[in-house]
């Protein structure tokens, strides 16, 4: 058996985690060892023989299953490609470097869309809760467009909230983005991000270290964290409540040695309190800009490639009166109805009629009671 | 001797002729009421007997047979005590009446004082159709009864009262000063503050600060008769903006004011003349139960949606309300009528009603509140808001968020225009709708009307397009937006519905009921 082959199969067995893979792959060789090995042990000893060399405790039917994959090594693989897919090993060149380095890498990762999205370029994680304020939602937006516009590709977790207004920012901006998803790939994550995880696929690529059809589990999350931080060279934590996922991320992130960029919030705010801890006690940099975050990521900022002022200028030229006097009231950021009315001195009326017009061109989009700056706006200096 | 009497009794909103007939024969003295009567009808008895005595007549030791026709209907009630007793004074020849056959209704207090009854409008105009011309109410049911015209209406107040009125100029004269006065209650006893129909404590919009988009939309919605939903945290100002509406309607019509007076009158909400033409505004609890709401009940009483027929019903915690119970509004918001089947027959209440609803966010009420952290688990908030289901929504024309305001918004906040320069706009738009629409409101537009009334010119139907693809609408939400646009074009003196109406119509629709997809 092709070692490639076997290597897939034993990963993806069911029952064969991370660290059941890793003892195996230790005590014969490689991965076609272990299954010809495996093959061999009388079915009546074989859990316990697994047991023995794994050192974990035993399990009943793990040997079935290993036998299993061993007669069909292809069968995962076969799975994959028909859902379009591709499967990563460290087996292969292209196995992204940053992720081959840190502690546990995956086994295997598959994946849909572009294997480049994860093998080249500067990949960037962005994450934070799946039920964040305007404003976070407003920033994680602001830095995927800033991203997609300094050519970084923007690395998340395809969950609600955060992660999905940073994928969105990232497409729409004319870059790449890379969801890595805690569960099969065939397996449907969030209803509301389904048309977003399309879009992905056509602009990056999802990955998981979870064989197709398997669906996720309490632990799948946390862990699939792991490889958000590791594809990437630096995580920013963009909101996060105290015990958030994304905290967990930023925690992987440094233990790979990575970046760390925070964004500051409010003193005794429980919505921002795992970004205060995080600035109090560990070694991050806050994120107080997007020119900073770039010289941060060690990259030139990139202010002249938004659209140029005059541009900006001739877009909001384009608006009709009114509306170019909401656009400029929302430009300074998330605004209700009720506060553009009083900053533009117009009707509730008047400023729904424009507002809805910015909507549908693509200037704004809405968050709850909450109206965000969008596409050209956001670009705007506050 | 016998003695024979109309009166009236009302089934659904109609009154039907009831006629007592009482006879007094030698035997044991005894009293019976037959013809399908009610506890209530049964219990007229006592009543009768001590309020002829009270009022200084004797009570017969006879044999007294009273009969109540057409026997195979049941009744209920008790507007037919005066009925019954002055049956009684008649057969026993205790008084003589001039001219006849009487038409009687009320109810008797042991004192032999006369107690007002629901239901007097709908069976005054019975009385009238089955030829009466002159029909004893209570003294309090007069204004009511007034509204039938081509009548003499005679307010009573007591027993003795009504005898004299019987009796004519020749009668006995009845010995009023012996009737004992001591007990009288209160006649028709003022409904309680929770079951006025127009609350007189209006909230005055001047002292609502900030929400522009939400009193926008109040405005909006109660120039079309549109229904509004308003979603926002605790102390956001969403009762506080409801209970303004009462002020704002406009006026009822002259026939619209005698659906909603036939209503009040069967409900017994007694209302004073300067209400005649105020719409009613009805504001139930959460707890309210499913008959309370569309009608029902053993003796089919109209529900909360016919109480609010041309008017506003207001459901504050729309979530909180049992699934059952919201459901329930589906067919008087599509059909402005309910109809209620029991084995027994069937009733249709008219329900032409204007909801505005008010809900929290989630569970917690602080979802998406931009100062405190909502507390519910994350998919929380979305199945709080689902409550509310789908084919209800959707009846709904406008749906409004409205954000809390911080306390030094509050303070700093200049103060808004006041009720009566909105209720002005208001009237000024329903009086162009209801000429252009004949007589329809604009929320109540449907197919053939609402293409005629809302015909676009050719730039604006593009703009439309633009909007139902932007936006995804369904073909209802484009309906939806055409007649709130229709609304808001009249708001603005426009004759024709402009790109502006649309796109301003588009953002009273919040889609945060819809998933996060589009974003």
């Amino acid at each position: 058996v092709n070692e490639r082959d076997a290597w897939i199969a034993l990963a993806s067995t069911p029952g064969v985690g991370d660290h059941t893979f890793a003892r195996l792959l230790a005590v014969h060789g490689s991965a076609s060892l272990a299954l010809s090995a495996t093959a061999r042990l009388r079915a009546s000893h074989a859990d316990r023989a697994l047991a023995g060399w794994t050192g974990i405790r035993l399990r009943h039917g793990l040997a079935r299953a290993i036998r299993q994959a061993a007669d069909d090594p292809t069968r995962v693989q076969r799975a994959v490609a028909a859902l379009g897919g591709w499967t990563l090993t460290p087996l292969d060149a292209a196995y992204p470097r940053l992720l081959a380095v840190i502690e546990e890498p995956p086994p295997v990762l598959y994946g849909l869309g572009d294997p480049a999205a994860i093998t080249e370029g500067l990949l960037v994680a962005v994450v934070g809760t799946r039920r964040p304020t305007a404003m976070a939602r407003d920033l994680a937006t602001r830095i995927g467009q800033r991203a997609a516009e300094a050519d970084i590709t923007v690395v998340s977790g395809l969950a609600l909230g955060i992660d999905g207004a940073a994928h969105r920012a990232a497409i729409d901006g004319g870059g790449r983005t890379v969801g890595v998803v805690g569960s099969g790939l065939d397996v449907p994550g969030p209803a509301g991000n389904r048309r977003l995880a399309d879009r992905i696929t056509r602009h990056g690529a999802i990955v998981s270290e979870l064989a197709p059809g398997v669906h996720a589990t309490k632990g799948t999350f946390p862990r699939r964290n792991r490889i958000i931080s590791g594809l990437a060279r630096a995580t920013i934590v963009v909101e996060a409540p105290a015990r958030s996922g994304a905290l967990i991320t930023a925690r992987h992130a440094l233990e790979q040695g990575r970046t760390v960029l925070v964004a500051p919030g409010r003193p005794f705010d429980p919505r921002i309190s795992g970004n205060l801890a995080l600035l109090r006690e560990a070694p991050v940099r806050p994120l107080i800009g997007l020119d900073e975050m770039l010289a941060d990521l060690e990259l030139e900022p990139v202010d002249d490639v938004p659209a140029p002022p005059l541009a900006r200028e001739a877009a909001l030229r384009s608006l009709e009166p009114t509306q170019r006097r909401v656009a400029a009231a929302l430009a300074s950021g998330p605004a209700t109805i009720d506060a553009l009315c009083r900053a533009t001195e117009l009707d509730a009326g008047v400023v729904s009629a424009a507002l809805t017009m910015l909507q549908l061109r693509g200037w704004a989009s809405t968050y709850g009671p909450t109206l965000l700056p969008a596409g050209p706006l956001t670009r705007m200096d506050k | 001797m016998l003695a024979i009497l109309d009166t009236a009794v009302v089934h659904g909103l109609q009154g039907e002729l009831v006629r007592v007939e009482v006879d007094i024969a030698n035997g044991l003295p005894s009293c019976s009421i037959v013809g399908l009567p009610d506890a209530a009808l049964s219990e007229a008895r006592e009543r009768v007997r001590s309020a002829i005595r009270n009022s200084g007549f004797d009570y017969p030791l006879s044999r007294i047979t009273v009969n109540l026709a057409p026997a195979d209907r049941r009744k209920h009630g008790a507007a037919y005590d005066v009925a019954i007793a002055i049956g009684i004074l008649l057969a026993n020849e205790q008084i003589r009446a001039s001219g006849g056959p009487w038409a009687l209704l009320g109810e008797l207090s042991l004192d032999g004082s006369v107690r007002p009854v629901p239901g007097v409008l709908p069976m005054v105009a019975t009385l009238r159709d089955a030829g009466h011309r002159r029909i004893c109410v209570p003294g309090a049911n007069v204004a009511e009864a007034s509204l039938v015209e081509d009548l003499e209406i005679v307010g009573v107040e007591g027993l003795d009262d009504v005898a004299r009125h019987i009796a004519g100029p020749h009668g006995r004269k009845a010995a009023a000063a012996r009737r004992r006065r001591a007990i009288r209650i209160a006649r028709g006893a003022e409904p309680d503050a929770s079951d006025r129909l127009t609350p007189g404590d209006a909230t005055e919009l001047a002292d609502l600060r900030g929400q522009e988009q939400a009193r926008w939309a109040l405005e909006v919605a109660i120039a079309g008769r549109h229904n509004l939903l308003l979603v926002g945290s605790p102390g956001a100002g969403k009762t506080m903006l409801a209970r303004a509406a009462p002020r704002l309607q406009p006026p009822l019509s002259e026939a619209e004011a005698r659906e909603v007076a036939v209503i009040r009158s069967v409900c017994g909400l007694v209302t004073s003349a300067s209400d005649q033409l105020s719409r009613p505004f009805r504001s139930p609890h959460h707890t309210t139960s499913y008959a309370a709401m569309v009608g029902g009940g053993p003796r089919l009483r109209p529900g909360l949606v016919t109480q609010a027929h041309h008017g506003v019903l207001f459901l504050d915690e729309l979530a909180e309300f049992s699934r059952h119970v919201l459901d329930a509004l589906r067919q008087p918001l599509e059909d402005g009528s309910v109809e209620i089947v029991r084995a027994h027959g069937s009733v249709t209440y008219p329900a032409e009603l204007q909801l505005i609803a008010a809900m929290n966010p989630c569970r917690c009420g602080w979802d998406g509140d931009p100062e405190r952290a909502c507390r519910c688990p994350t998919s929380e908030p979305e199945r709080y808001r689902r409550r509310v289901s789908g084919p209800l929504l959707d009846r709904i024309d406008l749906r409004v968020v409205m954000p809390r305001l911080s306390a030094d918004e509050i303070v700093s906040l200049r103060r808004p225009e006041r009720s009566e320069t909105v209720e002005r706009r208001i009237h000024e738009a329903w009086t162009r709708s209801m000429q252009r629409n004949d007589g329809v409101p604009n929320a109540r537009l449907r197919g053939q009307q609402l293409l005629e009334h809302c015909a676009l010119e050719r730039a604006t139907r593009m703009r439309l397009q633009e909007l139902a693809q932007g936006l995804e609408l369904t073909a209802r939400g484009v309906h939806r937006l055409l007649r709130v646009a229709r609304t808001i074009a009249d708001l603005a003196g426009a004759g024709v519905v402009a790109d502006a109406h649309l796109a301003a119509a588009a953002a009273l629709n919040d889609r945060s009921f819809e998933r996060e997809a589009t974003a």
